[in-house]
């Protein structure tokens, strides 16, 4: 579209855009600096804890969330081990002295473990690159600018055309 | 009854069998009249494998306690309704049901072919029919419903406590199996296309319907079982992301990545090997979870008890694994790419981006989901990868997914021009960008909860925006008027709107997932009788316990009052159920649910004769719009699917066909 | 209406290359072969999966000291520490009432207890979750004279890993856990253990 006015239309709505999209942006960095909250409260601080180690008896379900009664005296024991002064990597690491590595229920990122976590990592940089190289094969030679959209009067036709059409065949089972 | 039971599951083998060779035989040697037998035997073996899961259903119902399940998972007492739902609860006879659903869909499909000579039509039916002999084999071998035992015993064992607690159970396997059987239809067709080498468009427009009605089931399964976790088990939560939980989903991730991609084949004539992939793929998954259930690979909270079936689960796999990737690889010289993509800044990329999302997403839950596995296999150390896992690296994919279901319905086909973007792109992503900075006002402190709430509105906004447009062009352009005239502008193109009401039922699931996971508040208390105590507003007062005897348990009630501002608001009664087969009790929590927030209540245990109890009250925010939004993706599905009016149809006119009128498919 | 078959295949121009049909082949080949190292690794994978049973874990504490426990007996009578019984071989065994393989071993536990008594050996046993009842009801019925130390928070339970009942650990004189079972345990696996510590110490 060319003219003063339109063109003045459109960088209004850019600038529009732009800032939403900035604000977002913003409020978004703030949230993310601000971190999570210092949780002061003992049973928040006990769930913290208990949401990273895997209750024994029902499968595959936090301490935190474990309706059983073990997990429940887990909790008991995690809160008066963190009265006492413990830290909580303290307090896992005597779970895994007592359970086993499996107690964790999120494998550390360490040793052979490693790889749970890079492959996602891995298969993201693969994924990129892969959709890189097939976008740029298949628009190849397709780059140059093609003309702007139509204009009001030719998008009325064009629906009114298209409504007359009958729904694209197909065949399905 | 086991007799007669025995005898149809060896007759449905025998059906099947014949199924499989007449079609093989008759495709090749170009047989109609084979090919026409195999197909009616479809009917026979339905009829067969009905008769054998209503024997199971008469000796559950008439006590026969000589055939061993029914002696492991009924009894007398078992209410009856339960009785029923027993037939699914354990391994061989959810086995059986398996059979049926199956035999049932090769019926519907020898029905629904009957008067269409395709050339796949038998090769389909035969790798069906193959499919069948499997699970056939599985339950006349190793996993023998009607297996007898040597002296009755005088009572039964009775259901798992957890699987007869809940009505849910009627439902929640049943649509399941509906969804992972339904995939072995297009699955059967790949398979032909490939054998036969008619590797056009033809396969995916035959079934695409049955993928999408079993993509609906199998959406429709994954909800039920998420409102049985949180209604059932008591934990407060609805996905634990449990290993069973996992391969599920597995199998409808795929399949949502298909039936995205299916529309770049008809469109560009692009991705063929990569459709066929994940056909094969998704009905791979759904084998590979049968055989993680059933295999006892992996302990879960849903898996059936140890059985000695998992090598024969292994092989079949394998076979499906191997031969249809086999045939992939052999053929895939032939599907050359027809077309290519004009734009990156098209519907195209953002359905391309959609595939590699879920891609991914395939990749990290399998990846999880085995990794204990491989760590144990390699290190020799047992390990666990649980909900923190997922959280951390799906919950990012998830997101990049809410981005694509906002901005692939603003994007035209073919190239969209940046202003004309920009023009889509701005009410959206104001909403979103507002959003966005109100939920940062409030206080919320975790980014990534943040950018769902934004990312959620925008594809809100957007799609519902695109709705909205859609059916004002066609009022506009009929010169309709009225609330038909939405109905109308719909059924033109049922599979935008209902990808579009697909993609608003998700935006509410995200809401929901996102709310109930940031603002949910819990307390874990003990009262004595008559203590009160205070949580979120509400008082809530132990005022004793109680006790129900039933006939196949004893049911002890917790009564607490629960007041809010001096206001009495009636009383919830979490429960423990003691049955006797279980060692421990399970709880049954007492929810009383709500639109913007649900109130929970679960009974941990009593002490000393019920003086004393220890609950746990949860305030679950917006868990409500997960099953709205389930629902509304339900429909968005069946609207997608509605088959259109049966009249004769013009042959495609040129115009419509060329590839080249650009602006045609800027009105899709 | 016939199916169309893929309209490429005939007339590809690469059809007329010769070395672009080698390259196919190369390229199918090398498709084919992925295609079967991809399934037999997973094969692999799943059939030891298969091999080994879900429900086991292994114990951490094997082979490492003993976590101390000081409680009292479930009568009230005595106070019992870990620490004072070094130098001896003790077996600690958790239990419920409510446990049926509990009922199993419980007679090879009895015979055990009798025969190696007087000979430094010390047997432990700790209710798992219970009330006081149904464990004074247990003992009544089935016998035993050892103590049974109340254990109310299941504070040593979690200590010594413990996820169901029943589980046995055997410690050795310096400290030690040498064995764990969780399960019923049998008397040959329980007297071999106990002879072995008992040798080791001579």
């Amino acid at each position: 579209m060319i003219g003063a006015r339109a063109a003045g239309r459109v960088s209004v709505g850019t600038a529009i855009l732009a800032l939403s999209l900035l604000a977002g942006a913003a409020a978004l960095t703030v949230v993310a600096v601000r971190g999570p909250g210092r949780t002061s409260a003992l049973q928040d601080r006990v769930h913290g804890v208990a949401a990273t180690l895997r209750c024994p008896v029902c499968q595959n379900l936090s301490v935190a969330d474990s309706p059983s009664r073990l997990a429940q005296q887990m909790r008991e024991t995690i809160a008066a081990e963190l009265q006492a002064g413990r830290s909580p990597g303290q307090i896992r690491a005597e779970f895994v002295g007592a359970y086993g590595e499996w107690i964790l229920l999120s494998p550390p990122k360490r040793g052979i473990d490693l790889v749970a976590w890079a492959g996602p990592a891995l298969m993201l940089l693969g994924g990129l690159a892969v959709a890189g190289v097939a976008v740029r094969r298949w628009t190849a030679g397709q780059r140059e600018e093609v003309g702007e959209a139509l204009s009001h009067r030719d998008r009325g036709l064009l629906e009114q055309a298209l409504s007359k059409i009958p729904e694209e065949p197909e065949e399905v089972g | 009854m086991d007799r007669l039971g025995t005898f149809a599951l060896l007759l449905g083998l025998g059906l099947s069998i014949y199924g499989l060779v007449a079609s093989v035989v008759g495709a090749k040697r170009g047989r109609p009249l084979l090919i026409e037998s195999a197909r009616t035997t479809a009917y026979s073996l339905l009829a067969v494998l009905a008769a054998a899961n209503g024997a199971m259903l008469a000796a559950i119902l008439a006590n026969d306690f000589s055939i061993k399940y029914v002696a492991e998972n009924s009894s007398r007492e078992t209410p009856t309704f339960f009785k029923v739902l027993s037939l699914w609860s354990a391994d061989e006879g959810s086995l059986l049901l398996w059979n049926l659903i199956l035999a049932g869909f090769i019926a519907a499909v020898a029905f629904r072919f009957r008067k269409r000579k395709l050339e796949t039509f038998p090769w389909a039916m035969a790798v069906m029919y193959g499919v069948s002999i499997f699970y056939l084999v599985l339950v006349i071998g190793p996993t023998r419903p009607f297996a007898a035992l040597q002296s009755a015993p005088l009572d039964g064992r009775g259901p798992l406590p957890l699987l007869q607690n809940h009505p849910l159970m009627a439902v929640h396997p049943p649509f399941l199996y509906l969804g992972f059987i339904g995939f072995t239809v297009p699955f059967a067709f790949a398979i032909s296309a490939l054998i036969t080498g008619t590797l056009s468009d033809r396969w995916i427009r035959i079934t695409r319907r049955w993928t999408l009605a079993a993509w609906i089931f199998l959406s429709i399964g994954l909800v039920l079982g998420a409102l049985w976790s949180y209604g059932v088990l008591g934990w407060g939560g609805y996905w634990a992301w449990d290993p069973v939980e996992n391969v599920a989903l597995l199998p409808w991730v795929a399949a949502t990545a298909f039936l995205h991609s299916v529309v770049i084949q008809e469109r560009r004539g692009m991705l063929k090997v990569w459709n066929l992939s994940l056909v094969v793929g998704t009905f791979a998954l759904t084998t590979f979870g049968t055989f993680l259930t059933r295999g006892s690979i992996l302990s879960s909270v849903h898996a059936f008890a140890k059985s000695a079936v998992g090598p024969m689960y292994l092989g079949f796999l394998v076979l499906v694994l191997a031969g249809g990737f086999g045939l992939i690889a052999i053929r895939s010289w032939r599907l050359r790419s027809e077309g290519r993509f004009d734009a990156v800044l098209s519907r195209e990329s953002a359905f391309l981006g959609n595939n590699l999302v879920l891609l991914a997403v395939t990749f990290v839950v399998l990846l999880g989901t085995i990794f204990p596995l491989f760590v144990e296999a390699l290190a020799d150390r047992q390990s666990t990868v649980g909900g923190p896992y997922f959280q951390q690296t799906a919950v990012p994919l998830f997101l990049l997914l809410l981005f694509l279901m906002g901005i692939g319905p603003l994007l035209s086909w073919r190239r969209t021009s940046p202003g004309q973007l920009r023009r889509r792109v701005t009410g959206p992503a104001l909403a979103g960008a507002a959003t966005v900075v109100g939920i940062a006002l409030l206080g919320v402190r975790s980014p990534g909860a943040v950018l769902a709430y934004g990312l959620a509105v925008f594809v809100l906004v957007g799609n519902v925006g695109e709705l909205i447009r859609g059916v004002r062009a066609y009022a506009r352009a009929t010169g309709r008027r009225g609330a038909a005239t939405i109905p109308s502008a719909m059924s033109r193109n049922r599979r935008l709107y209902g990808g579009l009401v697909v993609h608003v039922g998700m935006a509410l699931v995200a809401i929901a997932v996102t709310t109930s996971s940031s603002f949910a508040s819990r307390t874990e208390v003990t009262l004595s009788r008559g203590e009160q105590t205070a949580f979120a507003g509400y008082v809530l007062r132990y005022e004793g316990e109680r006790q129900i005897a039933q006939p196949q348990r004893i049911v002890l009630v917790a009564d607490v009052s629960v007041s809010k501002d001096g206001e009495d608001l009636g009383r919830v009664t979490p429960s423990l159920n003691l049955y006797p087969a279980a060692s421990e009790p399970i709880g049954t929590p007492s929810i009383r649910f709500g639109v913007f927030r649900d109130f929970y209540a679960s009974l941990i245990g009593f002490d000393g004769d019920g003086e004393s109890a220890t609950f746990r009250f949860f305030l679950n925010p917006g868990v409500t719009w997960l099953w709205l939004g389930g629902l509304i993706v339900a429909l968005g599905g069946l609207l997608a699917a509605w088959p259109g009016s049966r009249r004769t149809r013009a042959p495609p006119s040129p115009l419509i066909r060329s590839r080249e009128l650009a602006v045609v498919s800027e009105r899709d | 209406m016939r199916e169309e078959r893929d309209a490429v295949s005939g007339s590809h121009p690469s059809g007329l290359d010769p070395t672009a049909g080698r390259h196919r082949r190369r390229r199918r080949g090398l498709t084919l072969a992925s295609v079967v190292v991809g399934i037999s690794v997973l094969t692999v994978l799943l059939g030891f999966g298969l091999s080994r049973d879900p429900t086991v874990i292994r114990s951490a504490l094997v082979g490492r000291p003993a976590p101390e426990f000081a409680l009292q007996t479930m009568d009230g009578s005595q106070a019992i520490r870990l620490a004072d019984l070094r130098g001896q071989v003790v077996v600690v065994n958790f239990w419920a009432s409510w446990c049926l393989p509990c009922r199993v071993e419980h007679p090879a536990l009895l015979a055990l207890w009798q025969r190696y008594r007087d000979s430094g050996v010390v047997f432990v046993g700790i209710p798992f979750q219970d009330r006081s009842n149904a464990v004074r009801a247990y003992v009544e019925e089935l016998g035993g004279d050892w103590p049974e130390l109340a254990d109310p928070a299941s504070g040593t339970a979690i200590a010594y890993g413990v996820y169901g009942a029943p589980e046995t650990f055997v410690i050795g004189p310096e400290g030690n856990v040498a064995y764990r079972r969780v399960g019923a345990i049998g008397y040959e696996e329980l007297a071999g253990q106990i002879e072995r510590l008992l040798e080791r110490s001579e």
